[in-house]
């Protein structure tokens, strides 16, 4: 599916850097662009895009080069208007402004992940304008899989929601939180949670968002923590808050929105909803000792890889299916539906995670969970049986640098466990699919069906 | 009263390392001013708070991550206690004493703030 649309743009200088990037994204929120491709083009000869750092003193050292490179003093022959034909009234003298335009770009493309313009930590898109000051346009057109009008609606009340919550925190604690949500992700838990809300008689779009805003954020955290317990030195291809900020304060920032996560659910006055999402804490906390522990023994079995996943993953994404279902006053039938939903469809999402350590293109640097001995089912079935699994173990004995990292990946594709896992991946979506579908569910159930799809569908 | 305070309360799995370590004297100090409940709850996030060095240097990760659990362990007693006042005004105590930390500025006393919530709710 395409859209377009168009931007207006004022400039108000001769020569102007205007950052694009919060109108460009706030298209493609408004579209609801999921994963895709937003094209962006300039109408005009004298209007160029550039994509470069924001920074004050860079942009007056380009505009100053722009100038270096077509001086408005020489003398230009598009500017000796008695020569040309068909001159407008009001044409300007701005041969230099095109000469300028040609270091530049007349369009721009920009990538979507997950409703999120995909841009580095220092990248804003510019549109510059070389003879101005100016009323411009420019044509956007945005390309890929949208999301449902509900999962859009839904998806924007919910990126408010963490924006406010974020605004009335102190800045020690915002602004590191802050670059981690603006970073992106799926948003698969609080998606689900604004989604299975809508199951109850109840349902109250706000509260939906409050108590959505609350799981991620609380998920954000244990991210915070887990991301110096391992050592990662980038999360959603930016700095973690440990590596940017030190590790002290990466974690009084994931203590206070843990707290901050727990303190929003209880005042929803919701029992239920409290203990539902409090457990899963719990189970989170208790899953990443193990964790942990189970490096120790690496790479472990299959019986304990399901036991952490469970705590690790799954059971965040089921308590946003069932607590958001019990706070719109779903009757148990669904809650316990949802309950079996999530825990399939997180148990899903973590396998295909696993299989991301095995691709250069996913976006998470390939290797990681190796190199930091995570536990992972690609390894567990690749060392179980079959001819690699012996070079393998002993590889996994020895120090993992980089040359080994890399023989083990090659084992591991080697041994047809990659297939395997995706198999079975797939076989639990499927799984959660049938809970959904034999519910009923109408309002949601193709939502549902979608999110479960895209739990895996990252890996292809 | 001294019986109680020999064994181990129930809710204290993957925790259990923590009692004789001076989880059970920091129990013993709230259970002058709560119910046992309550009082755990208090114990589990002063004592989660100073596993986790907050303000005072860093914590390792295995230290982190039973932090964590204490912290989790409390606000799932307090959720399962249904007193939603008293959830309100511990996680208040987390977010102040993580503020201040963050902020690198002197940290209130978390054993004051968790007596202040206590009390919040009666």
């Amino acid at each position: 599916m395409i859209t377009t649309r168009r931007i207006r743009v004022p400039s108000r200088r001769a020569t102007e850097f205007i950052d694009l990037t919060p109108a460009l994204q706030e298209a493609v929120s408004a579209s609801g662009l999921d994963d895709g491709r937003l094209f962006v083009q300039s109408l005009h000869t004298t209007f160029g895009l550039a994509v470069n750092e924001n920074e004050p003193l860079l942009l007056g050292d380009l505009a100053s080069a722009l100038e270096r490179m077509a001086p408005m003093e020489l003398v230009y022959q598009h500017d000796d208007l008695s020569r040309r034909q068909n001159v407008a009234p009001d044409e300007p003298s701005n041969g230099h402004s095109h000469v300028r335009h040609l270091l530049l770009q007349p369009s721009l493309t920009v990538l979507v992940e997950g409703g999120k313009l995909v841009l580095g930590r220092w990248q804003s898109v510019f549109a510059v304008e070389l003879d101005g000051p100016r009323s411009r346009e420019l044509a956007v057109q945005l390309d890929g899989a949208f999301l449902s009008p509900p999962v859009s609606s839904d998806r924007q009340l919910l990126e408010m929601e963490l924006a406010r919550q974020l605004l009335v925190d102190a800045e020690s604690v915002a602004t590191p939180m802050r670059r981690l949500v603006d970073a992106g992700g799926k948003r698969m838990r609080p998606l689900l949670a604004m989604l299975c809300s809508r199951l109850g008689p109840l349902h109250d779009p706000l509260r939906a968002a409050t108590l959505a805003a609350a799981i991620e954020l609380i998920h954000d955290a244990t991210l915070v923590h887990d991301d110096y317990v391992d050592d990662s030195a980038t999360r959603r291809g930016r700095p973690t808050v440990a590596a940017a900020e030190g590790p002290e304060r990466a974690i009084a920032v994931g203590d206070y929105y843990f707290a901050k996560g727990t303190r929003l659910i209880a005042e929803l006055g919701n029992r239920r909803v409290s203990s539902t999402v409090a457990n899963a804490m719990e189970m989170i906390c208790i899953s990443q000792i193990e964790d942990v522990e189970v490096r120790g023994r690496y790479p472990g079995d299959y019986a304990g890889y399901l036991r952490v996943v469970r705590g690790k993953t799954a059971a965040l994404i089921e308590a946003a299916c069932v607590g958001s279902a019990q706070l719109a006053g779903a009757p148990e039938a669904v809650t316990q539906r949802l309950a079996r939903y999530g825990d399939l469809l997180g148990i899903a999402f973590q396998m295909a995670d696993d299989l991301l350590d095995y691709s250069q293109h996913s976006g998470k640097p390939a290797g990681q969970d190796i190199r930091q001995r995570v536990l992972s089912l690609p390894l567990i079935y690749a060392t179980e049986e079959g001819s690699s699994a012996p070079a393998l173990r002993e590889l996994l004995d020895s120090t993992l640098g980089d040359g080994e990292v890399l023989e083990v990946q090659r084992l591991v594709k080697q041994s047809g466990a990659l297939g395997r896992v995706e198999e079975e991946a797939r076989q639990l979506v499927h799984a959660a699919m049938r809970e959904i579908e034999e519910a009923g569910f109408d309002p949601v159930r193709a939502d549902l069906v979608a999110l479960a799809h895209s739990a895996v569908d990252r890996v292809s | 009263m001294r019986d109680q305070l020999e064994a181990p309360p129930p809710d204290l799995e993957r925790l259990e390392s923590l009692w004789e370590a001076g989880l059970k004297s920091v129990f013993a100090q709230y259970q002058v001013a709560a119910e046992p409940v309550l009082a755990l709850a208090a114990a589990l996030v002063e004592v989660g708070c100073g596993m986790q060095r907050l303000g005072e240097g860093l914590a390792t990760p295995g230290d982190l991550l039973l932090g964590d659990l204490c912290l989790a362990r409390a606000s799932r007693l307090l959720a399962d206690l249904g007193d939603q006042p008293r959830q309100v005004a511990f996680a208040g105590v987390v977010e102040s004493v993580s503020t201040s930390a963050a902020a690198s500025t002197p940290l209130p006393s978390v054993r004051a703030l968790l007596l202040a919530a206590i009390g919040s709710g009666r």
